[in-house]
């Protein structure tokens, strides 16, 4: 790089002596510190809350605390979410998630009883004159706590609150990291005796991946917005990091659990469609609410076709493998290995394959070859190895100029990418290589993602990426994982037999009055959005299930959540005919090669409807206890007071076959949630 | 490690792993020791990062402050002075936070090195533009460039301060670059 100059203006610079006056003020509100701290261990052997105690002296300083821990994390995101901002944005807008107020949620996770902290009137008088004349910078909280009135919790909330409010105003993504610092607060307050790693704490919470912020779906008023537009969403990244983060004994961050891609993770028996030209047929159920006794459920389910063996279509996958140092972990660049291995297995003949890898060595490794060879491809894949850090310049597009080359014109392009979170492909600027994505996918080569290893992983950037790409993003968290997303839907994986699908449900206010969508959050459209064919949506592969799940709340049950208006008028009542219809769905859809959409609707009527829980199917009891699943983890404001007890009881019951294995994995999940996050 | 006779003063060379080991036993001087050696170091990095006398005076103290507790928490793994920058970093981050939720910041970039008088007048209106751009990035790519250049640490170093690989600094850097592009 040319520019390596740029900064080195900045070298031997002079910094001010102190004033010895400053010093000497600095030095004795230290040793007052330390003194405090001293009398406190010795008073309280059991070192209740030197953290606490902390807090009461200077306000400011307690937010260095709760802060620190997550400032690998915090930091970071916020950093490169300003980065990312373009990519972040497209998602804001093209979801429509408007930035709300945030909501501040209880935090999820609770790990320590904070002990209240001391009243006020303990803390030295003389720390706080010194800093009389600077009162406006050391005393920096919007929201002094007032400690001693108020519990600690609410204190914490407090600040958690504050936090948010400030970060908003700098950024809206990086708004939504409050709550997830909330819950650090409990190690503020553990013993002094062995007090944890508070100041460095990276050992915490998986620190250093990004997640796209947002706020969970609000529920509506179907008086005032009787319709509901989403786009499908077939990755199921978020389960296995969640799986990852809980079987390594940490509660995941609010923001990366996906309630849709938790509930997409597991197969449902929908009925799958007849044709090609119509690749799925909506499945529909209402049932009560698990976690509300007042509510039901409609679950909208999708399968989509699965072309027949023997229509094997050609495929020609180019595989971009990301190779840079932080790769060379077990989990990471041999986990891969192993997992492309797995995919190769999966070719037949007239599929074929290359392999470009970027950061570190960079450059074609494989040029195209023809799946027979598989010991070739093997042991290109072998060869690779992880190191140095030199940004492997035009990856991505000798990815795309070799899948070109080898273009088929009736058959699967695909290229795979393959990283642990450094997106260094060559393009650096993120809105370019969304836009270069973009025009390849118009041009039939599409973009599928998989995400390795932890503590780099760039999730929203995946997420971005794999959607402007038409493609599904994963997250191969073990060896497994990959046997689910390469081998057994390898289908799904590899071949879109549908794509900008998008879901529009009108309910019918008669009859439900208020709806929330549980999930898609980060997939929500704008109603006009539905018609319009230019604006992308999800895309559905061979044989992947979808679903999607919304909250209702029967007209006159008494459970609305929104009072109703002083001033409304009379609503015009519906006519009879239409009493019987919970509302309407139209789905949209466009075929693999067609740019106009098709369009598929269906009244939801009361019909499929059942009056409990033990009467819905198998697979609506499953989702329904994924969903709440993934609210309670999540400390969603909907979450109502079920137990983990009973979220695994109703998994319990409705594990059906599970030839995999994969349910009965996620009922020990709930387990180790209940374990590290307990009721109450 | 030289060894201690209990109850003698301290030597003036002791180390810094020592003096935390006293101070963490209870001993008062040994702690006075540590803050007042590192209380330099903790006001120039500081005053780098922050731009204002005033401002790192403050957060000067309030890391001498902080270090009575914290000390506990430090567990030897990387060196006392890496902590501390860490420390440092930290408590400049939280006060510019607390300051921008107040709107203070739009003055922290007028004054940048009172005492800062090169020969070239030319030169270092050029280099505070520079310091004041390098401030108002964003807070990561800040520090992984106030550390590299101005504090000259090579990239792996820098990482360990900052708790990220030394990848993702290069890549802060890299992003720093395109962000001043133009002003540089």
């Amino acid at each position: 790089m040319s520019d390596d100059d740029d900064f080195k203006a900045l070298m031997n610079a002079r910094t001010p002596t102190p004033s010895d006056a400053a010093r000497k003020r600095a030095l004795d509100a230290a040793l007052l510190a330390f003194d405090a701290e001293q009398k406190k261990t010795a008073s309280a052997p059991q070192g209740k809350g030197w953290g606490a105690r902390l807090r009461s002296i200077v306000p400011h300083v307690m937010r260095d605390w709760t802060m620190d821990t997550r400032i690998g994390l915090g930091l970071g995101t916020a950093a490169v979410a300003l980065l990312l901002l373009p990519l972040g944005y497209q998602l804001y807008t093209s979801t429509a998630i408007t930035p709300l107020p945030r909501t501040v949620e209880a935090p999820v996770t609770q790990p320590e009883t904070v002990e209240p902290a001391k009243p006020i009137a303990d803390q030295p008088v003389e720390l706080k004159d010194e800093e009389a004349d600077d009162a406006d910078v050391t005393v920096a909280e919007p929201a002094p706590v007032v400690v001693g009135e108020a519990g600690p919790d609410a204190a914490l909330q407090k600040q958690a609150l504050g936090g948010a409010e400030g970060r908003t105003a700098l950024a809206p993504m990086s708004a939504a990291q409050a709550p997830s610092g909330a819950p650090m607060d409990g190690m503020v307050a553990t013993e002094s005796a062995a007090p944890p790693d508070a100041m460095l704490a990276t050992p915490t919470e998986p620190s250093g991946d990004e997640f796209t912020r947002f706020t969970e779906s609000p529920v509506k008023v179907v008086a005032e917005e009787p319709v509901s537009t989403f786009s499908i969403d077939v990755d199921t990244a978020s389960y296995s990091y969640v799986r990852r983060s809980l079987s390594d004994g940490y509660v995941p961050e609010p923001d990366a659990v996906r309630i849709e891609e938790l509930i997409n993770y597991f197969d449902y028996a929908y009925p799958a469609a007849a044709s090609k030209e119509q690749p799925f047929r909506p499945t529909m159920q209402i049932y009560p609410t698990p976690w509300n006794p007042r509510t039901q459920l409609l679950q909208i389910g999708i399968k989509g076709y699965v072309p027949p063996a023997s229509e094997d279509k050609a495929s020609n996958l180019t595989f971009l493998l990301d190779t840079s140092g932080s790769m060379d972990e077990p989990d990471k660049l041999p986990l891969l290995k192993r997992a492309f291995a797995l995919l190769v297995d999966q070719l037949s003949e007239n599929d074929t394959v290359s392999i470009v890898v970027y950061a570190g060595s960079a450059g074609v490794v494989l040029e195209p070859t023809k799946a027979s060879e598989r010991a070739k491809i093997l042991s290109a894949l072998e060869n690779l190895s992880a190191g140095g850090s030199t940004a492997g310049a035009e990856g991505i597009e000798l990815a795309y100029r070799l899948a070109e080359q080898n273009k088929l014109t009736d058959g699967i392009n695909r290229v795979i990418l393959a990283t642990d979170g450094d997106f260094n492909v060559g393009i650096d600027d993120p809105e370019d290589l969304e836009t270069f994505i973009k025009a390849k996918r118009d041009e039939g080569i599409f973009l599928s993602v998989l995400g390795f290893g932890q503590g780099n992983l760039g999730d929203d950037t995946m997420q971005a990426l794999a959607q402007n790409g038409n493609g599904m993003a994963a997250y191969i968290d073990s060896f497994k994982e990959a046997q689910k997303v390469l081998v057994e839907q390898i289908g799904g994986t590899l071949e879109t037999i549908a794509k900008d699908v998008k879901i529009q449900v009108e309910f019918n206010p008669a009859v439900v009055s208020e709806y929330r969508l549980v999930g898609y959050e980060t997939r929500a459209l704008n109603r006009e959005d539905f018609n319009n064919d230019k604006v992308d949506a999800g895309d559905i592969g061979a044989g992947h299930t979808v679903t999607a799940i919304y909250e209702i709340t029967p007209a006159g049950s008494g459970a609305e959540l929104v009072d109703p208006l002083r001033y409304e008028t009379a609503q015009p009542t519906a006519p009879a005919a239409q009493a019987d219809e919970y509302g309407f769905l139209k789905m949209r859809f466009k075929l693999p090669d067609e740019d106009t959409s098709h369009l598929i609707e269906a009244p939801i009527g009361r019909d499929l409807a059942v009056d409990s829980l033990a009467a819905a199917s198998e697979d609506a009891r499953w989702a329904a206890a994924v969903a709440a699943f993934g609210q309670k983890l999540k400390g969603s404001n909907y979450s109502g007071t079920i137990s983990w007890d009973e979220i695994e009881r109703l998994a319990q019951g409705a594990r059906g076959a599970d030839v995999n294995g994969w349910r009965a994995e996620f009922v020990q999940l709930i387990g180790t949630a209940a374990a590290l996050n307990p009721d109450g | 490690m030289e060894q201690f006779t209990e109850g003698s003063s301290l030597p003036q060379e002791a180390t810094d792993e020592a003096l935390v080991a006293r101070a963490r036993g209870g001993d008062r001087a040994a702690f006075g020791q540590l803050v007042e050696r590192h209380y330099d170091f903790i006001f120039r990095t500081a005053c780098k990062w922050s731009g204002k006398r005033s401002d790192a005076e403050d957060i000067a103290q309030d890391v001498c402050v902080k270090l009575a507790s914290a000390l506990a928490s430090f567990d030897g793994r990387s060196a006392f002075t890496s902590w501390l920058y860490r420390v440092t970093l930290n408590a400049v981050r939280d006060m510019q936070r607390a300051g921008n939720r107040r709107g203070r910041n739009i003055s922290r970039f007028s004054e940048v090195h009172p005492e800062d008088a090169p020969p070239e007048q030319e030169e270092a209106a050029t280099a505070r533009e520079l310091w004041a751009a390098v401030r108002a990035l964003p807070e990561k790519q800040r520090d992984a460039v106030l550390l590299v250049y101005a504090e000259e640490m090579n990239h792996a170093q820098a990482g360990e301060i900052m708790g990220c690989r030394e990848t993702t600094v290069s890549w802060h850097i890299h992003e720093a670059r395109k962000t001043l592009r133009g002003l540089l």
